[in-house]
């Protein structure tokens, strides 16, 4: 069985190039590139949200993003079960749409990041389930605003029903802090209560070829493939 | 006409009156706004013209030169490289935000105006001492301002330099240079191809940012300046140059337009001037048609450089089908004029015409200055003592300045991985990335030696044209094509005159001998306030490939036990200024030697050994040794925990300049095959040591590996804060 996939550009959008190679050089499948004014999305297994400065992160990140005439035909990808998976500024736009719970402010150094951060998997899902729970992977990061933050119930909630898919961690030989950019618990990544749905702020799509600084990226598809 | 009038246009007496001769009439008030607008130094290079036109700028190579709104290079095959470097240092002093925004988007529509996606940046900054709180507002809105462009319009930031020095206390350098991928049979040229086609304006309406900003940027600056002169400052906006850049590659490749010219300095006026100069033709725009962000004049119209925005031409039968594609990506677009027969500019406004002057005065006629200067005396031969200076102190000394110690305070504000082909992120000799689609790298570094330049502009310009040749050579990357930003201060001293000439005539020297030509360039004068000038800083952006990007040299150590050589020639510290001012803070430049002139048969030399042995794949990383010596090159190839033992005879000669110097890692193994290539090359391999884990080793004295690591890292955020 092929496995599909489909990648959404916005205006402003700028790693869809990226996510789309990504998919195409890990899965075996089609990957179609989908323009946001489009009103249907193909059947696909996967939906990726990339990351960028979609429509110029004006109002807030991803908060215009999250109005586009495909996202409605995205929610219905993701209610009925299949994968989405939101990148940065992707992950940004999937909790203005409601998918995913909690905000991402700016970075508490108050300073864009552009460097490779260290992450390792914390409650078991889809997308993470063949990455060893010692495993830390080393993965490129490249936001403003990434500090994750919520309230007391949805941390509650986060916790509870083991949503929290990535948190920042030590790197072996790094002089960096674990928590990069102030995010809350040291979360990296979640997902919803199905775990059909990822948000991520780190890029994998950026570390996956022997010429990236690591290859550690392709574990998430890897995952999501077994 | 009043004299002052004129003046405050940045014309002298003398071109007006030539202007007049000419015209044989009075001039608008448009008029003479366009001339101000195109006679600046920004814009016809007045007073460098003459000097330029010596630069080397062809060879089989070379696709397109000096002239157009970028240098082009063949990189076989179907795939060619556009580049350039522009500055915008003016700007950035007053409002370093948007000033180096700004600078950043300039540069990539220069790109993308070719036909190029533009794949990489780099930047080139220099700052006064960090002693002041002004400078600390500078470096974080410089930084600032050129990582939220980049960051926003996803273009990876690879490479760069960072100086700190006090003749740029007042007046800050900011240097942008992108690099573009393009194929060779879809290069888009400015010139116009037929007559009657329709001129057609693309990207963000015209507001009053920007006015005089070109020549701003021709003039020094005076104490009140920052104030009076910051609505000349453009304001960016990298989410509509997005929008654009896709928008115009996506017409570019329609086949739906025929030229294309970016409204960079002097906006409508110098792309319609040089759109028509060009393609040898007339143009005719209606200025009411130009969309607007708010009321304006045809004065403030013409001469507004308010960014992202584009002029084309396109065939009438094109029109609407232009418009949809640009209506995708919600980008203003309006047919605005025609290009005509009449080989003259001619701009309307409300029916009237405010300008009609034919393009040859404009463009040929335009003043060309040969300028007094003076050539720097000779230097009487200085010896100093060394005695005082111990490993300790010259290790504190390096580790507490600014320019020798790790900036990823700076770069990691970029972002340097987007677009996913990067190979080489800042931080090393060179940035490189994968040209996508194809096995091909292409790789660049940004270098400037300011103070060699002051010493001896010859020999100090030959010895920038080498570091940035070496630090490409290290990564195994084949130099191939120079861009450069000449910033110096105020030509009309006859002694800047003669750095500014005479490091025209080290640059000719060096790219002829290393066979890597000048294909664009910019040209930065009038860089100091009041009498205090920025010591020369003519950049050298040069560019450089492998065709097979599994070749690409790291700098970083690989292996424990690998040995450690060095190749090159190590000066005397007498004849290493910055050893000198850094080391033994001698600061009046009469107190320098001159400059030992390098051999650049010699930097051949050393470059064919390290490609040849990169090329069998058995040096396992290589570095090259510049500003700070053998030491600050071996801290840069730190890995992890793999630091270093060496065994070196004379101290001191660890933190002197070298001439065609690198330091290289070899696996035991390979010893015997690397020698043999030395050999043939004529190298001598200097033994240093050996790749070591958790050490650093000089002597058989040790230091605490993770303290002077973490300095060398984390000292450049304590001291700048």
């Amino acid at each position: 069985m092929t496995f599909k996939s489909a990648v959404i550009t916005f205006p402003g959008s700028n790693c869809d190039r990226d996510a789309v190679t990504y998919l195409e050089d890990l899965t075996s499948g089609p990957v179609y590139k989908i323009w946001h004014e489009e009103s249907t999305l193909p059947n696909v297994d996967l939906v990726i949200l990339p990351g960028g400065f979609s429509f110029g992160d004006y109002l807030r990140s991803g908060a215009m993003a999250s109005k586009s005439q495909i996202i409605k035909d995205v929610v219905k990808h993701a209610e009925s079960g299949k994968y989405l998976m939101g990148i940065c500024n992707g992950f940004q736009i999937l909790t203005e749409i409601g998918l995913l719970h909690g905000a991402l402010l700016q970075n508490n150094g108050l300073k864009f990041l552009g460097k490779n951060c260290f992450i390792k998997k914390r409650d078991e899902n889809q997308f993470n389930k063949s990455i060893s729970n010692e495993k830390i992977l080393e993965i490129p990061v490249a936001h403003n605003e990434g500090n994750f933050y919520c309230d007391e119930d949805t941390l509650k909630d986060l916790l509870d029903n083991e949503l929290i898919a990535f948190e920042y961690c030590d790197g072996q030989y790094s002089l960096d802090e674990a928590n990069i950019n102030g995010s809350l618990k040291n979360i990296a990544g979640i997902t919803n209560k199905k775990k059909n749905i990822l948000g991520l702020m780190p890029h994998p799509e950026r570390a996956y070829q022997k010429y990236h600084s690591s290859e550690d990226g392709k574990l998430i598809i890897e995952s999501i493939l077994s | 006409m009043n004299d002052d009038l004129i003046l405050q246009h940045g014309l002298t007496l003398d071109e007006f009156s030539i202007i007049k001769n000419y015209l044989k009439r009075d001039l608008t008030i448009e008029e003479l706004g366009i001339f101000s607008a195109m006679w600046n130094e920004h814009c016809c290079y007045k007073t460098s013209k003459k000097w330029l036109k010596k630069l080397p700028t062809n060879n089989e190579i070379v696709i397109q030169g000096p002239g157009e709104n970028a240098g082009i290079i063949d990189l076989e095959d179907q795939d060619g490289i556009a580049f350039k470097i522009e500055s915008h240092n003016h700007p950035s002093y007053i409002e370093p935000f948007n000033g180096s925004a700004t600078g950043v988007g300039g540069i990539l529509r220069d790109i993308f105006t070719m036909g190029a996606r533009p794949i990489a940046t780099l930047d080139s900054i220099r700052f006064g001492a960090i002693t002041t709180d002004k400078t600390r507002f500078l470096l974080n809105g410089v930084v600032h301002g050129i990582g939220h462009y980049g960051n926003c319009i996803g273009i990876p930031n690879i490479g760069g330099e960072c100086e700190f020095e006090h003749s740029y206390d007042f007046n800050n350098l900011v240097n942008a240079m992108a690099i573009g991928h393009v194929k060779k049979d879809a290069i888009f040229y400015s010139k116009p191809k037929t007559l009657g086609g329709l001129i057609v304006y693309i990207g963000s309406k015209t507001g009053k940012d920007g006015i005089h900003g070109a020549s701003m940027a021709s003039d020094v600056f005076s104490k009140d300046d920052e104030d009076d002169k910051r609505p000349s400052v453009q304001v960016g906006d990298p989410f509509m140059e997005k929008l654009l850049m896709e928008g115009c590659l996506e017409l570019m490749a329609s086949g739906f337009i025929e030229s294309m010219q970016d409204m960079g300095a002097a906006g409508i006026t110098s792309s319609s001037v040089e759109m028509a100069s060009k393609g040898n033709v007339g143009v005719r725009i209606d200025l009411d048609k130009v969309p607007l962000r708010q009321p304006l004049s045809a004065y403030e119209i013409l001469l507004s450089e308010s960014q992202e925005r584009m002029l084309a031409v396109i065939d009438k039968s094109n029109d609407d089908k232009v418009r949809k594609i640009l209506q995708k990506w919600q980008i203003d677009y309006e047919v605005i004029g025609e290009i005509t027969n009449t080989k003259r500019v001619v701009f309307t406004s409300a029916g009237k015409e405010v300008v009609n002057l034919p393009v040859n005065i404009i463009v040929e006629d335009a003043p060309e200055y040969d300028r007094e200067f003076f050539i720097p005396r000779k230097r009487k031969v200085k010896e100093f003592d060394t005695k005082s200076l111990n490993l300790d102190l010259l290790i504190e000394n390096l580790l507490n300045n600014l320019n020798y110690i790790d900036k990823s305070w700076v770069y990691n504000q970029y972002d340097s991985t987007v677009m996913g082909d990067t190979i080489k992120d800042p931080g090393q000799s060179a940035g490189v990335v994968k040209i996508h689609g194809t096995n091909k790298a292409i790789g660049a570094t940004t270098d400037c030696n300011p103070l060699y330049i002051r010493i001896n502009p010859i020999k100090g310009m030959k010895a920038t044209v080498a570091e940035s040749y070496r630090n490409l050579i290290s990564s195994n990357l084949k130099p191939l094509a120079i861009t450069n930003n000449l910033n110096f201060a105020s030509p009309l001293d006859p002694n800047i005159m003669g750095e500014l000439v005479l490091s025209i005539f080290g640059l000719k020297e060096a790219a002829s001998y290393l066979n890597t030509p000048i294909v664009s360039g910019n040209v930065s004068l009038y860089n100091q306030t009041n009498d205090q000038p920025i010591k020369p800083t003519p950049v050298i952006g040069m560019v450089g490939s492998n065709l097979n990007y599994e070749k690409i040299n790291s700098n970083f150590f690989k292996e424990e036990e690998d040995e450690l050589f060095y190749i090159g020639k190590c000066l005397d510290p007498s004849f290493s200024p910055y050893f000198l001012q850094d080391q033994l803070d001698i600061h009046e430049l009469y107190n320098f030697n001159d400059l030992i002139d390098i051999n650049l048969d010699d930097e051949l030399k050393a470059a064919n050994f390290i490609l040849e042995s990169s090329k069998q794949g058995i040096i396992t990383s290589c570095n090259d040794i510049s500003r700070g010596g053998i030491f600050i090159s071996l801290l840069k190839m730190i890995n992890k925990d793999l630091g270093f033992k060496i065994q070196i005879q004379n101290i001191i000669d660890l933190f002197c300049e070298f001439s065609a110097g690198y330091v290289i890692s070899i696996n035991k193994n390979n010893i015997k095959k690397v020698s043999e290539i030395s050999k043939k090359n004529n190298i001598d391999l200097n033994k240093l040591g050996v790749v070591k884990k958790s050490t650093i080793d000089i002597n058989e004295h040790k230091i605490n590996f993770n303290d002077l690591y973490r300095k060398y890292k984390k000292n450049f955020e304590s001291i700048i804060h």
